[in-house]
C-alpha cells in the first residue's frame, strides 16, 4: 500500500477535528441564510431555514462531543431544537398554504401587505 | 359695650342683603316677579337694622359701634379680623345705602317689569347692597378691599344686565377694567401700611402712623395709592371715563351705582382713613386738587351731552369732585355732608331720568320735547331735584355745597374756590338745560307725544325722594345761620380729636356774603339755561355753531376715550400681538418642530418597513453579526468571535455566490 493511500485511509477514519465540524456548519448556516433570503418562494424559504437549524445542530452536536465536561447536554439540546424546528414547520407551513388559498402565490415578494 | 344681640342686629345689616342674594340666586326661577317682595323685605328690616345702629351711636355721644372676630390667623405674620366698626359716619352711611336702595328696589318693580332676568337683576342689586353695606362696617382694608371688590364686580354684572346688546357688555368691561387699575394701586398701598405698621385696621395704622412707625415719602406714597383706589371707584379725573359708559345698564342701576353704591366707596374711604389722610399734607393737596379738577372737567362735559344719561352721569363725576375737594382741604363733615345730600337728589334725577325713558324708550333729549304736560310728576321732582343739585338755597344740596365752596375760600385755597364757584355755575346750566330741553317746547318726537305718566310705584319713591331733596341738608344747617336749629349733622359725623388737632382749622362762622355769591352764581346759570333754550332756542344752536371745535371737544369728553384708546388700548393689543407672534413663531416652533422631528424620522423608518419578510430576516442577520462581534470584542471569547467571523465570511461568501447565479 502506497504511502499515499496509506496517508488518504488515515485522514479518512481520523477523528475529524472541531474546525472541520465548525466550518461544516458555518457553510450550511451560510447557504440557509442565503437561501432565505433571496429565494421567492416560500417553501424553498422553509427548506434554508430547517438548513440553518440543522447547521446550528451540527454546531451543537461537535461541541457536545469535544467540549469536555458537558455531559451530552449538547446533544440533547440538538434534540429540543429539531423538536421545536418540527412544530416550527408545521405552524409555517399551515400560513403558506393559507395564503397560498387567499392569494393563489406563494412568492414572498409579492406577500407585503404589511408594507409601511 | 354692646351687647350679642345687638351685635347680630348689627351684622345683620349686610348680611341680609346677601342672604336674600342667595335665596334669589337659587330660587330666582322660581320666584320670578315675586323675587321683588323678597328683596324689599330683606332691605327693609335692613334700613330698620341701620336706624337702629344710627339712634345706638347718637344716644352714646358717638361712641362707636366695634367688635370683631379672628379671620385668618398667621401666626407670628400677625391676624386679620373680620368685624363691625359703626362710628357717626358709618351709621348714617349704613341708612343712606338701605334707604336708597329700598327706592331703587320699589322703583325697579314696575321699570324691569317683563325682564327676562328679573330675579337676577334683583339677586344681584342685593348683593351689591350687601357689598356697600360690609363696606361700610368695614374696620380694616382686608375686610374693605374685599367688600371692595365685591361692589366692583356687581357693578360689572348690573352695567352688563343686558349683555345682549354690545355697547353694555363693552361698558360693563370697561367699568371693570377701569377701576381695576386703581384697585391694584389700592392693594399695593393696603400692602406698604401692612409692612410697615403690621397692622390693616384704620384706627391702629394712624396711630402707628402717629408714632413713627411710617412716615413721610412713605406714608405719602402709601396714602396717594389708597387715593388712587379711591380714584377709580368714585371716577375722578383720570379714571373717569368708566361711568358715563356705565350708564348702558338699567337705569334704576345707574342711580344706585351713582347715589349710594359704588362712586360713593372712593369718598367714603377717603373719609374713613381721614386720620390717616391728614397726616400727609402732599396726600390731602393731592385730594383737593384731583377733586377740583375733576369737578370743573366732568361740568364742562355734562354742558353739550345729548343722553340724559350721560349728563347726570357727568354731574355725577363732578359732584364727587366736590366731596374729595372738600375732603381735601380738611372739611370732613362738608364733603361727607354733600355725599349724605348728593345721595338723595342724585338717585331722584336718575329715577327722574328713568321714567322719561319708560315712557319714551329713549335715551336722547334732542327727541324729548314738551314733557311737562305728559309727565307732571316726574317735572316737578326732577325741577326739584335740579335746583337742590345747583346749590339753590334752601334745598339740601345748598347747604353741603356751600359749605365746601365757603370753606375754600376761607382757607384761602382760592384756585379751588375759582373752580368750585364756577362748577356751580355750570352745574346749575347742565342740569337745567336737560331739564328745560326735556320738558319744555313742543315735543319732538312722536314717543314724546305720547308719553304717559309712570305708575304709582315708580313715582312714589320719586316724591318721597324729591322730599328728601329738600329737607335732607335741614339738619345740617350751620349755627352761625340764625335760625335756632342745632345743626346736628356736624355734631354726629365729626372728624377726630387727633384731625382738629393736626388741621388746626379755624371755626368760621357762616359766611352770607359767599353763600350769597354761591346761591346767585347758581341762579345765573339757571338764567343762562332758561334764556338760551326756553326764551331763545335758536341761539343755542348758533352758539353750538359758533363754537363748534369747543362743542366737538366737550362732546367727546375731551377727548379722553380716544387718549385712552391710543395710548392704554392700542399699546395693549401692541403687547398683546407681540405675545401672540412670540408664542406662534417660538413656542409654537418649539412645539411643532418637535412633531416634525417625529415625523420626520418616522418618515424615514418607514421605508424600512417594506412587507418583505426577507428584508426583515436580512436586518434581523446584521444585527445579529453586530450584536455578536460587540459580545465577542468586550467579552473576549475567542469562539463567539470566530463563529461569528466564520458567518459573516460564509454569509458574504454565500451573496457573491448567489448574485453570480
Amino acid at each position: 500500500m502506497p504511502p499515499i493511500v496509506q496517508q488518504i485511509i488515515d485522514a479518512l477514519t481520523a477523528t475529524p477535528p472541531l474546525a472541520g465540524y465548525l466550518v461544516v456548519g458555518a457553510i450550511m448556516f451560510a447557504i440557509g441564510t442565503w437561501g432565505a433570503l433571496i429565494r421567492r418562494n416560500a417553501v424553498v424559504v422553509f427548506m434554508c431555514v430547517e438548513l440553518m437549524i440543522n447547521a446550528v445542530n451540527l454546531t451543537l452536536v461537535a461541541f457536545g462531543d469535544f467540549l469536555p465536561g458537558e455531559d451530552g447536554l449538547g446533544a440533547s439540546y440538538a434534540v429540543l431544537v429539531i423538536a421545536i424546528a418540527a412544530a416550527e414547520i408545521a405552524v409555517g407551513l399551515a400560513i403558506v398554504l393559507a395564503v397560498f388559498r387567499s392569494r393563489r402565490t406563494v412568492n414572498i415578494d409579492e406577500v407585503n401587505s404589511m408594507r409601511g | 359695650m354692646t351687647t350679642v344681640g345687638q351685635q347680630l342686629i348689627v351684622a345683620a345689616i349686610p348680611a341680609l342683603p346677601a342672604l336674600v342674594f342667595l335665596v334669589l340666586a337659587l330660587f330666582g326661577r322660581l320666584l320670578k316677579e315675586n323675587a321683588q317682595y323678597v328683596a324689599i323685605l330683606g332691605v327693609t328690616v335692613s334700613l330698620v337694622f341701620s336706624a337702629f345702629s344710627l339712634y345706638y351711636v347718637a344716644s352714646n355721644g358717638g361712641t362707636p359701634i366695634e367688635f370683631s372676630v379672628p379671620w385668618i390667623d398667621l401666626g407670628v405674620g400677625g391676624t386679620f379680623s373680620m368685624g363691625i366698626y359703626i362710628d357717626g359716619l358709618a351709621a348714617v352711611m349704613l341708612v343712606v345705602v338701605c334707604f336708597v336702595s329700598l327706592m331703587i328696589q320699589l322703583y325697579s318693580g314696575a321699570f324691569m317689569e317683563g325682564d327676562s332676568r328679573f330675579a337676577w337683576y334683583y339677586a344681584v342689586l342685593n348683593l351689591f347692597t350687601a357689598s356697600m353695606l360690609g363696606l361700610v362696617v368695614a374696620p380694616n382694608f382686608i375686610e374693605l378691599y374685599v367688600f371692595w371688590e365685591l361692589v366692583g364686580l356687581c357693578s360689572y354684572l348690573l352695567v352688563g344686565h343686558w349683555y345682549e346688546k354690545p355697547s353694555a357688555r363693552d361698558a360693563a368691561q370697561k367699568a371693570f377694567i377701569v377701576t381695576r387699575v386703581g384697585d391694584a394701586a389700592l392693594f399695593v398701598g393696603i400692602i406698604i401700611f401692612w409692612r410697615a405698621t403690621g397692622t390693616t385696621a384704620f384706627g391702629e395704622i394712624s396711630t402707628a402712623a402717629q408714632s413713627g412707625f411710617i412716615g413721610g415719602s412713605a406714608l405719602t406714597a402709601a396714602l396717594v395709592l389708597v387715593f388712587i383706589g379711591a380714584v377709580g371707584k368714585s371716577a375722578q379725573f383720570p379714571l373717569h371715563v368708566w361711568l358715563p359708559d356705565a350708564m348702558e345698564g338699567p337705569t334704576p342701576v345707574s342711580a344706585l351705582i351713582h347715589a349710594a353704591t359704588m362712586v360713593a366707596a372712593g369718598v367714603y374711604l377717603v373719609a374713613r382713613t381721614y386720620d390717616i389722610f391728614v397726616q400727609s399734607e402732599t396726600a390731602m393737596l393731592t385730594v383737593a386738587y384731583v377733586g377740583g379738577f375733576t369737578a370743573l372737567m366732568a361740568a364742562t362735559m355734562a354742558l353739550v351731552k345729548k343722553d340724559i344719561k350721560r349728563v347726570i352721569a357727568y354731574s355725577t363725576v363732578s359732584q364727587l369732585g366736590y366731596m374729595m375737594l372738600g375732603l381735601g382741604i380738611g372739611q370732613y363733615t362738608a364733603g361727607f355732608f354733600h355725599l349724605y345730600n348728593h345721595a338723595f337728589f342724585k338717585a331722584l334725577l336718575f329715577l327722574c331720568a328713568g321714567s322719561i325713558i319708560y315712557a319714551m324708550n329713549s335715551y336722547s333729549l334732542p327727541e324729548m320735547g314738551g314733557l311737562r304736560r305728559r309727565m307732571p310728576i316726574t317735572f316737578w321732582a326732577m325741577v326739584l331735584a335740579g335746583v337742590s343739585l345747583s346749590g339753590i338755597f334752601p334745598f339740601a344740596g345748598f347747604w353741603s355745597k356751600d359749605a365746601i365752596v365757603a370753606s375754600a375760600y376761607e382757607e384761602h385755597y382760592y384756585v379751588l374756590f375759582g373752580m368750585a364757584l364756577l362748577t356751580v355755575f355750570l352745574t346749575a346750566f347742565y342740569i337745567f338745560r336737560a331739564i328745560f330741553i326735556a320738558f319744555t317746547g313742543e315735543p319732538r318726537s312722536e314717543a314724546a307725544r305720547e308719553a304717559v305718566e309712570s305708575p304709582g310705584i315708580m313715582t312714589g319713591p320719586m316724591l318721597l325722594l324729591a322730599f328728601l331733596s329738600i329737607v335732607s341738608g335741614w339738619v345740617g344747617i350751620p349755627e352761625g345761620f340764625g335760625i335756632p336749629i342745632r345743626d346736628y349733622f356736624a355734631e354726629f359725623v365729626v372728624p377726630s380729636e387727633f384731625v382738629n388737632e393736626t388741621l388746626a382749622l379755624e371755626p368760621h362762622a357762616f359766611s352770607f356774603v359767599l353763600g350769597g355769591i354761591s346761591v346767585a352764581t347758581g341762579l345765573a346759570g339757571i338764567g343762562l339755561a332758561y334764556f338760551l333754550y326756553v326764551a331763545q332756542p335758536q341761539r343755542a344752536g348758533q352758539l353750538a355753531r359758533r363754537l363748534s371745535p369747543l362743542h366737538t371737544f366737550l362732546d367727546k369728553g375731551w377727548y379722553f376715550d380716544a387718549l385712552y384708546g391710543a395710548v392704554f388700548v392700542n399699546g395693549a393689543k401692541a403687547l398683546a400681538r407681540l405675545t401672540r407672534g412670540f408664542d406662534r413663531r417660538a413656542l409654537g416652533g418649539l412645539v411643532g418642530g418637535v412633531g416634525r422631528g417625529a415625523m420626520g424620522t418616522g418618515g424615514f423608518l418607514q421605508r424600512f418597513q417594506t412587507g418583505g419578510v426577507q428584508n426583515y430576516a436580512l436586518f434581523i442577520l446584521f444585527s445579529v453579526l453586530v450584536i455578536g462581534l460587540l459580545v465577542g470584542a468586550v467579552a473576549g471569547a475567542q469562539w463567539t468571535l470566530l463563529v461569528v467571523a466564520l458567518i459573516a465570511v460564509s454569509t458574504i461568501a454565500a451573496f457573491a455566490v448567489g448574485a453570480r447565479l
